[in-house]
């Protein structure tokens, strides 16, 4: 695939954890393409290496060996003050657990991305914020605090909170695992609206059919290689 | 911007201040009781340094007002027998030298004194004292306050033959004003002189020397007395208010540096003694306090080091959204500053209030220790300084002490590696 089609690119990347004096292989010898605008499901039992091959996509770790490229940038070798500039520019993430900070209200904690990339202009800013949060269905809970909110509606500031400055790819930890089905398929579906409206490639981790059923490709992970890669037909908007 | 990147990478201090205050606000119990801890140690600090710069103020009034003077000049030699209050080195032409000395600028007036030792006798009971010949002639009333510490009977007049006596000699003999005592000594060439003087006033000075053991006369009886005519131990300085000391000093030496005979002495060079003393006091009391404050940012440390390990997915959550090192670090530094600041604030305006108060009530040292000999020449009542300076510095060095004490723990949150402190639960 031409490298400007894609939207990251790993070649052999390896990740070994110490655990005292044993090594323990968690990604081994992984080759992979992730196309613009993909919506990709990273599948496997515990233990296959899912979450950590996520984390090296999302920098937020660092492989053993190998080569990662995002947007055709390679992010290795960079010092942890890079990292958290190259995760600012093009990385999203929504977490299981939706990881929002308590103490910010919903408005502020999606904008916060924008401020860490030094957008000053409040208005410009709020402005930008305020539109992404409406098209996830937020418009009218701006000033809630995440305790305030229910499961769904926190994931779905997430999403926000990963959309709003336009990322090569949003990362999805096991985004609907803490969420009854009902409230998953409704974040499934936001997602690939989201996919679909402005081309933002997605890359899932996951062991939910329900994510597996909306991604249009599968990548099955067993023991820390890849075991099938099929393109898959999803369901369309099935709520 | 390097100074903004250091405590809050790309977002700003603004930002940081408000997530750290809601961070603090979020534990609202820990957070007022770490600062309630830190207050305390504050007030205490406060509290009691501004008692110490008090009694320091007091003390250096009073040594300067009954004692010391700003300044003394001697006769060569005499300043390092002083103890032994010796009579052959002493001053003459007193009203030229005198004249010379107040035409210097910030000099406000001068005295010539004489001091020596002598016995004090009832007849019964016999005790050395230090006499001291003042000019009742305006003089020494224009250097010394000595008017103002007679708690019985009157200030010496001209013409009159009498005697001040201090207060603990008094009730030692068991006299009070216009009774009488005998005053013996030893002239310069070792003859024995005795001389009945009424007591017209006493003194009570809260000055030991002078309280316990001295005793003042008319310098023109002492010069009889001693064989002494003309001459003087010292002549005693008072500059002017506004004068700066150290300027005047230099003047004198300069004016007067053209008498190899003739020496200067500082009232601090005078009580070097009691400098001393006062300097091992402050820094015993500055160690002291200091372990206490230490101690209570300690505290700060803890607060802070709980935070980062309940907060560790938080932090690997900032870190994914792109919050550099330094802005985690950041974030914990204004967290554990905040907490002092707001401890401190609370001790501040606790100690204020204190102060303040007693600043204008004074505290009844008699009340608080009777008798008992404190160490500082202060008699009745104590008054701590109200110095707006030492409330300002110590509420802005406890805010950056607990920063300081955050380092460590803020230093540790920002090394996480973003992946791990995700997985933390």
């Amino acid at each position: 695939m031409n490298e400007a089609e894609l939207a990251a690119r790993v070649r052999n990347v390896t990740k070994t954890y110490r655990v005292g004096n044993l090594s323990v292989p968690a990604v081994r010898g992984v080759d992979l393409d992730i196309e613009k605008g993909a919506f990709l499901s990273l599948a496997g039992p515990s233990g296959s290496g899912k979450t950590t091959l996520l984390n090296l996509l999302g920098a937020l770790d660092t492989a053993t060996s190998g080569d990662i490229w995002i947007g055709g940038h390679s992010i290795n070798g960079l010092s942890n003050k890079e990292l958290a500039d190259f995760r600012n520019t093009n990385l999203g993430f929504v977490f299981q657990t939706f990881n929002l900070v308590p103490v910010l209200t919903v408005i502020e904690n999606a904008e916060l991305p924008l401020q860490l990339r030094g957008m000053t202009d409040r208005d410009e800013r709020r402005d930008k914020v305020e539109k992404i949060l409406v098209e996830v269905g937020l418009g009218d809970l701006l000033d809630r605090r995440p305790n305030e909110l229910s499961g769904g509606q926190q994931q779905r500031v997430a999403i926000a909170r990963a959309l709003v400055k336009n990322p090569t790819i949003v990362l999805a930890d096991e985004p609907t695992a803490n969420l009854d089905s009902e409230t998953a398929r409704e974040i499934m579906v936001l997602m690939q609206a989201m996919n679909e409206k402005f081309g933002t490639t997605f890359v899932f981790s996951t062991h939910d059919p329900l994510v597996m059923e909306y991604a249009t490709r599968l990548v099955l992970l067993r023991d820390g290689k890849i075991e099938s890669d099929e393109r898959t037909e999803p369901v369309q908007n099935a709520i | 911007m390097p100074s903004e990147d250091l405590i809050a990478g790309k977002i700003g201090i603004g930002t940081t201040v408000r997530i750290a205050w809601r961070n603090l606000a979020r534990s609202r119990r820990r957070t007022l009781l770490t600062a309630s801890t830190v207050g305390f140690a504050v007030f205490l600090l406060e509290v009691l340094t501004a008692l110490l710069i008090g009694i320091e103020r007091q003390s250096f009034d009073n040594l300067i007002n009954y004692q010391t003077a700003h300044a003394k000049v001697y006769a060569a030699g005499y300043f390092e027998n002083r103890d032994e209050l010796p009579l052959n080195f002493t001053l003459t032409s007193l009203d030229e030298t005198e004249a010379l000395i107040r035409a210097v600028e910030g000099v406000a007036a001068t005295t010539s004194r004489l001091a020596f030792s002598a016995q004090l006798s009832d007849g019964v009971d016999q005790i050395t004292s230090i006499g001291t010949g003042i000019r009742i002639r305006g003089s020494d009333s224009e250097v010394f306050r000595i008017k103002d510490a007679v708690v019985d009977g009157f200030y010496l007049e001209e013409g009159v033959e009498g005697m001040l006596l201090g207060v603990s000699l008094a009730e030692f003999f068991e006299v009070k004003s216009g009774d009488y005592l005998t005053v013996l000594l030893k002239t310069r060439d070792g003859a024995y002189e005795a001389l009945d003087l009424e007591i017209i006033g006493l003194l009570g000075t809260g000055f030991p020397a002078i309280d316990r053991n001295g005793f003042l006369l008319p310098l023109e009886i002492a010069q009889e007395m001693l064989d002494t005519r003309g001459e003087a131990t010292e002549i005693a300085i008072r500059f002017q208010p506004s004068a700066a000391e150290t300027s005047v000093v230099r003047r004198l030496s300069a004016v007067l540096g053209d008498q190899s005979n003739l020496e200067i002495k500082t009232w601090k060079e005078v009580e070097e003694d009691f400098m001393a003393l006062v300097e091992m006091k402050r820094t015993a009391q500055g160690v002291f306090l200091s372990i206490f404050v230490i101690m209570a940012i300690v505290g700060i440390t803890n607060t802070i080091v709980m935070a980062t390990y309940e907060r560790t997915r938080e932090i690997g959550t900032m870190m994914a959204m792109g919050f550099r090192p330094s802005g985690i670090r950041g974030l914990f530094l204004v967290e554990g500053a905040l907490t002092g600041f707001v401890g401190g604030a609370i001790g501040t305006i606790v100690a204020m209030l204190v102060v303040g108060y007693f600043a204008s009530t004074g505290i009844d040292l008699n009340a608080l220790y009777g008798e008992i000999d404190i160490g500082y020449p202060i008699k009745d009542m104590m008054y701590p300084a109200m110095s707006m300076t030492l409330f300002l510095v110590s509420w802005v060095l406890t805010g950056i002490l607990s920063a300081i004490a955050s380092l460590y723990p803020a230093t540790r949150a920002s090394r996480l590696r973003p992946a791990t402190a995700l997985r933390y639960v």
